[in-house]
């Protein structure tokens, strides 16, 4: 195992690829009582199509997320749910866009419990009963999510945004595909994905990496390396699809969301770098204590709002959502922001002094410390020991500079009304 | 962990001493007991706080200060406790050993500045400040139904007893934010100032003589105040017969949400077997709830149980289909009658007993929850941890059968997912 320091916090991290192409990552806090465990796959609802020497695939929307569920039916008829707590052990699994994790945390029974956790994931047990009986509960799933207004407006901005990519589709599918989802499917995708080469561990808390690395050697040191089928990818053209769409949704206080797609091939720094500097310039305009946040306030024109910026191949888009009394004058205000761009040292080093301070907040929490480092592994593919001298090094000059090549007017906005 | 009370007259400083965080964290909690119309108003006074103050002219100016002081990260709320509303004021900054010489002092400055110094002008909030919190308001109640579950929650309660505690909204009511005024809105703040009872809860790796001497000096109430009314609500009687009630929602899903009083609860019932019961009905993945609404009769993705021993009400909360409702309070209501029956096993009771242990374990990782088990002590009067986690070892399946005879299905609520077409 290799020690990686984190600078300037006092912690550590254990990092090791075993020969077949799994990925270790483990930070010890043992000032800590609890530990968090997550063994990930990098296959998520971003694959559409994919084919090794053999076959060509093209399952059903909503596939990644549909095995997830899947992976909790076990042949030998233990529930992993009931496994994990019988030691008080919480559990859970989620799915994203390009990543499916599952993960235990607690304050007991670490060795048992990780060996566990991977014996589970390594044994997949898919039958016609049990993918029919799934059907009803993801359907829920599904109808719950598209109840919720912030999240039916962000898919609606995923769909202005992108002509052809797959971030513009549900992560969970629909309905009517999920219902046409196979056994033969899922045992596909599993074959193809759950392989050693394509995923990572990802340990944090309290416990000894020693007997860690152990355990993680004899469950999967025998997994044989599989060639990564091709994946079908999609070619995103630079524009947003659609400039402008109102829609009409059961909500009484309306909504607006604004992106902006930049393409990235523009830019010669590297992807940790450029995503900081473009998180600068978003928190300089829209953060808490922005100009911009200070006027729509006054003019009581938002009630709540949440920003974020997204990475796909080639580009990185900004997302804005928010809640607005007056969505026509919000959105013009934004637009207004983005037209203008005004930016100031002294903001600048003042964010660069809060950032450095959350760096040490986070390390100082095992679940913070799993969010923060789990994102720098699927983001850059590795951990980050040194982010804090990064920032610190940040140049007002060089965010002026990344500025001046967005093209700020490539942008997709939508309103939802009420009915 | 090391915990030490100080009586200082105007209120108690708890200090919770432990080497754990590289944060202090102080708050600072207002009780009163709940009046139904003055929840709005409580809502928009610790809104306007955080507004301004009589240093810092804007939220803008009094962002930029606490970015200042290292990112120190402040907050307030409201939440209602059985018959009290408890306001609270919350700060958590760096030790000085992580940022710089007095950055906790200057922290707790910029509090106490807050609390004790707001934007007021003729013994009146100013206007343009309150109606940035009003309309802060408006908007929150304006949203109310998008998360639907809580809504639910809302109008089950309201629908199972209209005068209880139990159904005030937090949210607050339109017609009581058209009431507020500059002047009243000063009266309030004076009235939680000076009237209400303080408890102040300092977390962190502190010298406790200094961090005492500190507390003092940046927190001063004037007023020796005891509290006067019991936190526990009232018992409710369940009705003879259930009560089933619908209200539509433009919606796919429908929601589920069914009160369940608790009747003659002891002391120690309340805070034992209860939190067992509790798990096993609907705590988590392992419940009966889950284990057979969801995995045996995939009637749903979400379903839980959740108790409160301060309204002696047990809640059950599902998201189903409209269609599957007659099914689904079927089988809850077979799987709370077979608990009654004590049909579940000793190993489900060393299961929600090794979650209630983790729970106790995981809550020293969290500073606020470290607070609220303090809090709730000096309160409730409940035994320290170490004595909980010796008395719920020893909690048997007969108390908890026992627990689960006193709880009574009492009103289903459907919110019902009627979708009508969109654009």
């Amino acid at each position: 195992m290799k020690k990686i320091s984190l600078s300037h916090l006092d912690r550590e991290c254990y990092v090791e690829t075993l020969n077949n192409g799994l990925e270790v990552f483990m930070i010890p806090l043992l000032d800590k009582k609890n530990y968090f465990i997550s063994y990930a796959t990098r296959f998520g609802s971003d694959i559409l199509e994919f084919s090794n020497d053999k076959t060509k695939y093209k399952p059903p929307l909503g596939i990644a997320h549909f095995l997830e569920h899947k992976m909790f039916e076990q042949e030998d008829g233990i529930d992993p749910f009931t496994y994990f707590s019988k030691s008080g052990t919480d559990s859970n699994a989620s799915t994203s866009f390009d990543n499916t994790q599952y993960i235990c945390f607690g304050t007991k029974n670490f060795n048992d419990n990780l060996e566990y956790l991977l014996k589970f994931v390594n044994n997949p047990y898919y039958t016609d009963d049990n993918v029919n009986k799934e059907k009803g509960i993801i359907a829920e799933e599904i109808n719950m999510y598209e109840d919720i207004p912030d999240f039916k407006l962000e898919m609606k901005l995923r769909e202005c945004l992108y002509h052809k990519h797959p971030r513009r589709l549900d992560i969970a599918g629909t309905v009517e595909e999920i219902n046409k989802i196979t056994k033969e499917d899922l045992y596909a995708c599993y074959n193809n994905f759950y392989i050693p080469n394509n995923m990572f561990i990802l340990i944090v808390g309290n416990f000894s990496k020693e007997e860690a690395n152990k355990i993680i050697k004899e469950q999967l040191n025998s997994k044989e390396k599989v060639d990564l089928p091709t994946i079908k990818n999609v070619v995103e053209p630079v524009s947003v699809k659609t400039k402008e769409l109102t829609v009409k949704s059961n909500i009484e206080l309306p909504k607006t969301a604004l992106g902006l797609k930049v393409s990235t091939k523009n830019f010669k720094e590297s992807d940790l770098e450029l995503d900081l500097y473009l998180n600068m310039l978003t928190v300089i305009l829209f953060g808490a204590s922005s100009l911009f946040r200070e006027k729509v306030r006054n003019n009581k024109l938002l009630s709540n709002i949440y920003t974020e910026w997204e990475s796909i191949d080639n580009f990185k888009t900004f997302y804005l959502m928010a809640s607005s009394p007056e969505p026509n004058k919000l959105i013009e205000e934004v637009k207004d922001v983005l037209k203008n761009v005004s930016l100031d040292e002294k903001t600048f080093e003042r964010i660069k002094k809060v950032w450095i301070a959350n760096e040490v907040k986070i390390y100082d929490n095992v679940d913070l410390t799993v969010n923060n480092t789990y994102d720098d592994i699927l983001k850059y593919n590795e951990i980050i020991p040194n982010r804090i001298d990064i920032i610190k090094k940040m140049k007002f000059k060089k965010l002026q500079e990344i500025v001046s090549k967005i093209d700020f007017n490539n942008i997709s906005i939508v309103k939802m009304l009420n009915k | 962990m090391d915990y030490i009370k100080k009586d200082l007259g105007s209120f108690n400083l708890h200090m919770i001493n432990t080497e754990k965080f590289k944060t202090i964290t102080i708050k600072i909690l207002f009780h009163t007991p709940i009046i139904k119309e003055e929840i709005t108003k409580r809502n928009v006074l610790a809104d306007v706080l955080l507004q301004s103050s009589n240093k810092y002219n804007s939220k803008r100016d009094l962002i930029i200060a606490a970015e200042e002081l290292y990112a120190a990260d402040i907050s307030t709320n409201n939440q209602r406790l059985g018959n009290y509303i408890l306001t609270s004021f919350n700060l958590q900054t760096l030790m000085d050993k992580y940022t710089e010489e007095g950055n906790v002092e200057k922290s707790f400055r910029f509090l106490s500045e807050i609390l004790f110094n707001p934007d007021i002008e003729n013994k009146q909030f100013k206007k343009d400040k309150l109606d940035i919190a009003k309309n802060n308001s408006l908007m929150a109640l304006d949203s109310i139904k998008e998360n639907a579950t809580n809504y639910s929650l809302i109008r089950m309660a309201e629908t199972f007893d209209k005068d209880s505690p139990v159904s005030y909204r937090m949210t607050g009511y339109p017609e009581d934010l058209d009431m507020i005024t500059e002047k009243t809105l000063y009266e309030a703040y004076q009235k939680m100032i000076n009237n209400d009872y303080v408890d102040i809860f300092v977390v962190g790796n502190f010298d406790k003589k200094e961090m005492l001497a500190l507390v003092k000096k940046c927190f001063k109430f004037k007023r020796v105040k005891k509290r006067k009314a019991s936190y526990y609500l009232k018992e409710h009687k369940a009705r003879k017969k259930r009560l089933f009630a619908k209200e539509e929602i433009d919606n796919t899903q429908s929601k589920l949400a069914i009160a369940c009083p608790i009747n003659k609860l002891t002391e120690y019932e309340r805070n034992y077997p209860l939190i067992l019961a509790n798990l096993i009905l609907g705590g988590g993945v392992d419940s009966k709830l889950f284990k057979d609404v969801r995995e045996k009769n995939s009637l749903c993705y979400t379903v839980r149980s959740f108790s409160n021993k301060l309204d002696s009400l047990l809640v059950i909360t599902a998201g189903i289909d409209k269609n599957n409702y007659s099914k689904t309070v079927e089988v809850i209501t077979r799987i709370l009658n077979d608990l009654k029956k004590g049909k579940f096993t000793d190993n489900d009771i060393e299961i929600a007993k090794e979650f209630y242990y983790t729970s106790i374990e995981e809550l020293e990782e969290d500073e606020y929850r470290i607070i609220v088990e303090f809090m709730m002590e000096e309160i409730l009067g409940l035994d320290p941890i170490v004595e909980r986690l010796k008395k719920i070892s020893k909690v048997n399946k007969k108390e908890i059968v026992k627990v689960f005879k006193k709880i009574t299905m009492d009103t289903v609520f459907l919110l019902e997912g009627v979708k009508n077409e969109e654009d």
